[in-house]
Order: C-alpha cells, then structure tokens, then sequence
C-alpha cells in the first residue's frame, strides 16, 4: 500500500488529461454531483458523497452513435447498355478514440460494471460497451460511511470493496492511501509520485444488513399477488428509476440521416437508453402492447433485477447504491420492496 | 384537522358517495406519498403536512378506468390544495373529468416544504429540508377554488408567507432572467436542458400533460428524435412550454420531481407571466371561462 | 468489425411480390458470395432487416436453405420500417443481421404426423418447415395444414396451396373469419376448423403460429383434445431492438424470445411467469 498526498494525486490526474478522457465528479449545483470528463483538476470535487447519477453513461451512452451508415450512388450498365443507378452501401464502425479514466468510482458502481459484464461481455459480446470497458482504468475511492439510502451491505458486499477496480484509493489524513490492483492499475499510475504508507488503514465496521433479498422460489410465488397493482397506483410510469441506475441497460435504436446530397446519403444509427417502465416500451407497430397496465410493467423492473436476470445472466441486478430511492418522486422504495416480497413467502 | 378528513372520507366510502379516495400517508424514511383508499378501515392512512407536496389530479383521468371491462367508471374523492384544485379547473374545462363523478376535499394549505436532496450528505433520508418550496413563498391564495367541503382554517395565516412589497424569489428569479442579454438567457438554458436525461417524470407528474402519445414519442410522423441530445430536449422543454401555456396553474411538481434540478418552474412562470401580460389571463381560476389559447374571438385585439 | 454482432451484412432485393393485403414476399441476395455460405439458417430462425435511414426490425425467415437460393422475408406494412421496405425496388440494398434466435425441432418431430395452424401473417414462419418436410417427405408421417385469415385476402402463400395439396399424406384446410364474393371455402375462426378437422393426438405434435391470442385459444382447444404440452409448438413474436439478448426489451418473464426462443413448446410457455399475449 502506498500514500499520496492532495497535491501528488492532482499533479497525477492532471497529467492523465493530456491523452486521456478523465473522467470525475464535477458539482454543477450545491446539492447535485454528477461524474463528467474534466479538463483540469479544478473542475473535480474531491468531497462528495455518491453522485446522483451513475457513470454507467461512460459504459453505455445515453446516446451512443453505433454506426454510421453511407448510400453512395453509382452508376452501372444496366442489361440495355443505359446507365443504372445503384447504391452501395458503406458501413463505419465506432471506436473511442482516447483511453478513459474514471476516478473516485465507489464500490457500488464497480460492482454495478461487474453485473453489466456478465450480460454485455457474454457471447456475442456488445463491442461497444467491450471496447469502452477495455480502454478505461478504473480508479475506486472507498466510502467512508454509508448513506441514508444505500444498502450496498445487503447485497453482499462492503463500502470500501475493491472488487472491479484496477486502483483502489482509502482517504486518510492528508491524502489517500493506494493499492494497485491490475495490470491496467499499474500502467495508468505510471507518472504518480507516492511513498509507502506506513500506517495501517482503520478498521472499518459496517452497520449489519438491513434487508435480505428473497430466494427465488419467493419471488416466483409473488408473481401475481395484488401487491403489484396496489405498489402501481402511485407510479408515474417515468423512467428515473431505470436512468439513474448503474445496472438498468434497456436501449431503443434507431436511423437518422445527418447528412444529403444528390446521390448520397450519410446515416447515423443512434442507440439511446430506454425503459421498460414507459407504456408503449413493448408496443409493436401493429398496435399490441403486452404489457399494457402499469402494474405489469413495475413487476417487470423489479423481476427483471432480482429474478429474470440472475436466472439468465448471474448476478443481481441490484447494487443497493440506493438512487433509485433517492429519485423516485412518489416514494417506490425498493427495499420496501424487498421486504414486501419476504413477507410473502 | 386530519382527523376531519379521515371521517369524511371513510363517510364517503361507506356511503359509497365515491369507490376510491385519493390523498396522502407517510411513506418510508420520512418521505409523504400518494395514498389509495378503497377501504373505509384504510383511511387511518391519511395525513396532512409540509410534505403533501404531489398533485393528485394528474391521478384521476386514469384511476377513473375501472378494472374490469364494461363497469361503471369509478367516482373518486381527491385531496386537493390551492393549486391542485386550479389544475382540477383546467381539466374540467377541458371535459377531461366529469364534475359529478369527483368528490373534492379541498385542504386551505400552508405551503409546502422542499424535499432534501440525500445525495448532498445529509443524513435525513428522505424527509424535509425545512425550506419552503418556492412556488409556496410567491402563493397569493392558500384556499382551493373549487372543493366539495374544505378542511382547514381559510382564515389562517400562512407559516412562511411572503407578504407586502417584498418579492417572493421566483419573481426576482424571474427578473434575472429577464435582465439577461438574448445569448446569456440562451447559454441559460442550454446548461439546463443539457442536464435533462428525458425521463419524463415532469410530463407524467403534470395533471395537465395526458396526452395518450406525447410529441416527443411519437414515431410515425416523427417530431422529435429518441437522441437523448440538448437539440432533442431543448425541443421537447420548449414544446411542453408551449403546450402548456394557458393551462400550466404553477404547481411546480414537474420541477420538483426533475432528478437533475432542470428549472422547469422558471420555464413555465415565464409562460404564465406573458399569458397574464398578454391576455390578463391566470389558468384555473375557473373552469368554465374560455381560455385564451383556444379560443377565438373576432372582435380580438392584441397587444403583442 | 466481424466481431461486432451490431453491424449488418448487406444484402440485395431481388424481388418483391404480393402476399396478401399490406403484405409483401422480399427476397434478398447477399453480394458477397462468402457471405451467403456463412448465413447457416434454419427454419424457425429469425434476422433482422435494416431499411438504412429508418432502422431495423426481426422478422420471422420464410426460406429454406438449400431449396431456396434467396433469404426470404414476410413483411406486413404496419410502421415505419416496413413502411420504407415495402417502398423498395428490386437492387436495393438493405442491412441483414442473424440468423438469430433458435428453430424448429425438425429431427425431434420425424415419424410424427405434424398439424400446422397458421394464423394470418403467422404463416410465414411455418412455411419453411411445411417446404423442409416436403423435402423430406418419408422422414415424416401425415401432414394437416389448417391455414388462416381474417379475409381471402389475407391468406398468405396462396401460390404453394396446389403443392401442399398434392403431396403424398397432406391435407390442406382453409378458413376466413370472413368471406367475399369470391370465397366458397370454410368460413369460421381456426379453432372451430380444428374441431371440425380433429386431428388425433397419436404420435403427432402441432406447430402453431399466429396472433398471440389465437395461440392462446388454439392451445387451450388443443389440450381439450388431447394433446400433451410437449407436443404443442409455437413461436412468439415480441418488440425486439437487438436480437441478441442484450436491450433487455424482448423478454417474457425470464426468457428472451430473441435468446430462448423464438420457437418454444408448451410445456416451456406453461411455466412462463407472464403470459405471451
């Protein structure tokens, strides 16, 4: 384990910036922290406590142009010797173009990356989120305490867990102690200055679990109980939950044409997130909507997260970071939830 | 006071006068949230605090849908505040809701508190910060304008009202705006819609946006792309602007359920404040006066 | 960017023909020669097609390698991407993607007798096995093709009626919810074709495809008449923006029809936590 100061760790990021995407908490308003790319380390606030919104955004976009597709006319001799017209097509893919780092990513996001691994990195694996997982460095600041609303401890892990992180940074006094973790870890601390740390780091005691998540059978027994419809009354079918959640990964495609001129046409196919809490999520174009009650469609999201996605993928789809608690305008707690569900087993 | 209303509306369901209550109960961590009673033995469930912050009209052209096909629609009794009962005007007005079929508890309202945002550190989960909700400073009228019994003392003073010349800070919130250059008001809300992540949750919590496809959803034709881009939102914000003129009362929930703080209060003050200046006209004092917006009348002149 | 399951192959139109009403046949060729060796497709299977400029949409593969020298599509004009494919000509281009999702049990159901209920539009997936067991005609035993349509003129495939009928142990039944001046044939829904047909139980299995509530029903008059739910196949269709697995939006309760299905069996769909309707 080493140590470093405030000012040896700013030198670091600020060196990161000249060919990197640095990527850190940034205060746009006094009660609002989200994680943006930063061109200089005074726009990084180094005090915060969990950013409103995940930085799965840097994983998968909230818009996201995935290909870029070109009409190109030519002309070809036709069976009567006339000229033809014929489009060919040019297909672009998109690469990132610089490396990213992510700093002061908390163990709940990291975890929240390792879940959205087991579904985006399985065959076929989705390049894009590949690609972006590849190229960035993952630099994990543990948290000193948990908030009001998060249960990250119930989930089977601990605020200061390194798992997923290829740095890990511990606050003490007058800086942090480090721990490189990765291979990745030891490339991107390359040009950081630090000393051993000589101390040892506080013993941590987190507050015991206040939730357990029910077993499969249960949620499957739950399925058409009335506490679905009863919990839907006061939904707004918005999509809060599932934006600023570091696991939800629901997306919409779509073709728009950029660019036009005689004989070409320039296309961006944009994929952009979604949610399967909106009404028409499930509509086909022929007018039938499986889902069409919003009680049909809040089951879904919590099955999805507890139920469907283990089954099919592994992990649960839930890191208790609590923002969905947070956000939620009308009070859908998902630990009550949780705790709903228990109680009918 | 709630006790009043817990005994009216167990009366009410009893008496089967309505099949369903709307109001408020505590929920967890110390947040209020929309309640749903269709039992008299549930009514105990209803509370009245700064936390009542929800407009439940936006409920009612929904929960009216009874759930077996070919049944009466339901009659539901709804707690309303000032501002609640205005937006009620503007869907009356608009045939949206059959009077007859509402039972409405109107509530004289002493403002409303401003939720705490938790991820500031605070260690309150999700109660109140103690700061009263801006729309509440600038109210002129705490007693609903239309209600079938009203709870509460209409003689009695608000607890944080803002009286005299003083401004409330949405009208000097305003007056920034306005003192702004073209570029400057621009760069404003660019940062503004910049932040928005097209959740919706200001369209569904707003009682006046029911439209069964939204503009901004719509594919076939299609007005505005799926793109979560500034271009895109700065469009859907100033379209919603647009259609809700004349018709937005300024209950502000759309900006108080935002997740990013987008200034959607200000957006729609400034609407109302050229609606008034333009037609000397205020949204849901009244639902069956014509509105300006959708009416026309020939011998019409002005001033624009 | 052969490793990346979002970019198409592009394919040619080299006919479209009338199906139905708002219905159209597509046939695509790939340019590259390579490429249509690679696309091992089976019936069952599903890609999807890209109109560039619009977007993409999964539809349901009506050709049968091997028999057919094109990839072959059923497209009903419903939205905007079908709208823009039904406007195409013969040598424009669209993106291909697949073959996606999983197929009919073709070598589980040999030495069966197979019932097909095809449902409108929903007969397009079928077609593929009624070819690929014509083509194999010993391999199975009797054949019972019930076909559906809200009108004459939604009957699709019409011009494979004669082949069907003419083959050894096939019979052919048709049905509209309504006829028109021209139709002399059976007039009633799918399911009373099926109980006037009664076709036995014994060593057979059905392959359904349809509207989801004319599944619903045709599965419900099955089990009356005594078929078992592992003899009871269908395929499901669902809002899809993937095909892979990975948008999240095609599931019904915890399968995927893009990764689990799209062809499942009754005794898989009785254990569905949601319905498919």
């Amino acid at each position: 384990m080493n140590f470093v100061t405030h000012t040896q760790l700013r030198e670091w990021l600020g060196g990161l910036m000249a060919e990197r995407s640095v990527i850190a908490p940034q205060r746009l308003q006094p009660d609002l922290v989200v994680y943006r790319a930063v061109d200089s380390t005074d726009e990084i606030a180094f005090d915060f406590g969990r950013a409103a919104l995940s930085p799965k955004e840097f994983f998968l976009p909230a818009t996201e142009a995935i290909l870029t597709i070109e009409r190109v006319r030519q002309l070809i001799a036709g069976d009567d010797g006339e000229a033809q017209p014929d489009w060919q097509i040019r297909l672009t893919d998109h690469e990132l173009t610089r490396d990213q780092v992510l700093f002061a990513i908390r163990p709940c996001d990291a975890h929240a990356l390792t879940a959205l691994d087991a579904l985006l990195l399985k065959e076929p694996v989705d390049a894009y989120y590949a690609r972006r997982r590849q190229r960035t460095s993952l630099i994990g600041l543990a948290c000193a305490q948990m908030g009001p609303t998060c249960f990250c401890t119930s989930l089977g892990f601990t605020p200061d867990d390194r798992q997923g992180m290829d740095v890990m940074l511990y606050t003490v006094e007058g800086g942090y102690a480090l721990e490189v973790l990765t291979e990745k870890g030891q490339a991107v601390t390359a040009g950081l200055q630090s000393t051993p740390y000589s101390e040892r780091l506080p013993e941590r005691e987190w507050p015991p679990a206040q939730i357990s998540v029910p077993p499969r059978s249960v949620w499957l027994n739950a399925f058409n109980d009335p506490y679905w419809g009863e919990l839907a009354d006061r939904c707004l079918s918005c999509k809060i939950c599932a934006y600023v959640c570091p696991t939800c990964r629901c997306f919409d495609v779509r073709d728009y044409t950029v660019a036009q001129a005689p004989g070409y046409q320039k296309i961006e196919r944009l994929r952009c997130w979604d949610a399967c809490m909106a009404d028409g999520y499930r509509r086909i174009a022929g007018g039938h909507n499986p889902r069409p009650e919003k009680a049909q469609r809040l089951r879904n999201r919590f099955y999805c997260k507890f139920e469907y996605y283990p089954a099919d993928f592994g992990p649960l789809a839930c890191v208790g970071c609590g923002r969905c608690i947070d956000n939620c305008p009308v009070n859908v707690d998902i630990t009550e939830v949780l705790d709903a569900v228990r109680a009918r087993s | 006071m709630i006790e009043q209303l817990r005994v009216k509306a167990r009366e009410i369901l009893e008496n089967k006068t309505v099949d369903l209550v709307i109001g408020y109960e505590m929920g967890t961590r110390g947040a209020v949230r929309p309640a749903f009673i269709r039992s008299p033995a549930d009514v105990d469930r209803l509370v009245w605090n700064e936390g009542c912050t929800h407009n439940l009209v936006t409920y009612l052209r929904t929960k009216r849908v009874p759930a077996k096909r070919g049944a009466p629609p339901l009659r539901i009794g709804v707690v309303l505040k000032a501002c609640d009962a205005r937006a009620l005007n503007i869907l009356l007005h608009e045939n949206q809701l059959p009077r007859t079929e509402l039972y409405l508890m109107g509530v004289v309202c002493q403002g409303m508190q401003e939720p705490t945002r938790p991820q500031a550190n605070s260690t309150s989960g999700l109660s109140l910060s103690g700061r009263m909700q801006l729309r509440c400073q600038a109210c002129s009228d705490r007693v609903p304008v239309v209600y079938d019994v009203l709870f509460g003392d209409s003689s009695q003073q608000p607890t944080q009202a803002v009286t005299g010349q003083r401004q409330s800070e949405l009208e000097m919130e305003l007056q920034r705006l306005e003192s702004m250059s073209t570029a400057e008001r621009y760069a404003f809300w660019e940062a503004e819609f910049e932040r928005c992540l097209r959740c919706y949750a200001c369209r569904q919590a707003c009682p006046a946006c029911y439209c069964a496809e939204c503009t901004a959803e719509q594919l076939d034709p299609e007005w505005v792309g799926i793109g979560i881009t500034t271009p895109e939102k700065r469009f859907f914000h100033i379209m919603r602007a647009f259609h809700l003129a004349g018709r937005c009362v300024g209950c502000d929930e759309c900006a108080r359920v935002c997740p990013v703080g987008v200034r959607l209060d200000l957006l729609n003050a400034w609407m109302r404040r050229e609606v008034q200046r333009t037609f000397g006209y205020q949204a849901g004092l009244d639902a069956t006066a014509p509105a300006p917006l959708t009416t026309f009348r020939p011998d019409e002149n002005l001033k624009l | 960017m052969m490793d990346n399951p979002y970019v198409p192959y592009i394919g040619r139109l080299v006919d479209i023909q009338p199906l139905g009403t708002g219905i159209k046949l597509f046939r695509f060729q790939f340019d590259d020669a390579q490429l249509a060796d690679q696309f091992d497709y089976r019936p069952g299977q599903f890609a999807f097609v890209s109109a560039f400029g619009v977007g993409e949409a999964p539809f349901g593969i009506t050709s049968v390698r091997g028999v057919d020298d094109t990839i072959d599509f059923a497209v009903a004009k419903v939205g905007t991407v079908t709208r823009a494919l039904h406007e195409m000509r013969p040598g424009d281009r669209v993106g291909l993607r697949g073959p996606m999702g999983n197929w009919f049990p073709l070598d589980e159901i040999k030495g069966k007798n197979v019932i097909f209920l095809g449902g409108g539009i929903g007969g397009a997936p079928l077609r593929p096995v009624i070819t690929s067991i014509l083509h194999d005609r010993d391999s199975y035993g009797d054949m019972t093709i019930l076909w559906a349509a809200r009108n004459p003129n939604l009957l699709v495939f019409t011009s494979e009626y004669d082949t069907w009928r003419q083959a050894p142990r096939t019979q052919l039944h048709l049905t509209v919810d309504e006829g028109d001046a021209g139709w002399s044939g059976n007039v009633g829904l799918i399911t009373q074709l099926l109980q006037q047909v009664k076709p036995s139980p014994d060593n057979a299995c059905v392959i359904i495809c349809g509207p989801p509530i004319m599944i619903h029903f045709a599965i419900l008059e099955l089990q009356k008449m005594g078929f078992a739910s592992e003899q009871i196949i269908t395929t499901l269709e669902a809002k899809m923006k993937c095909g892979i697995g990975k948008c999240g939006r095609c599931n019904v309760g915890e399968k995927y029809v893009c990764l689990h299905g799209p062809v499942f069996t009754h005794s898989e769909i009785k254990d569905f936590l949601e319905s498919f309707v």
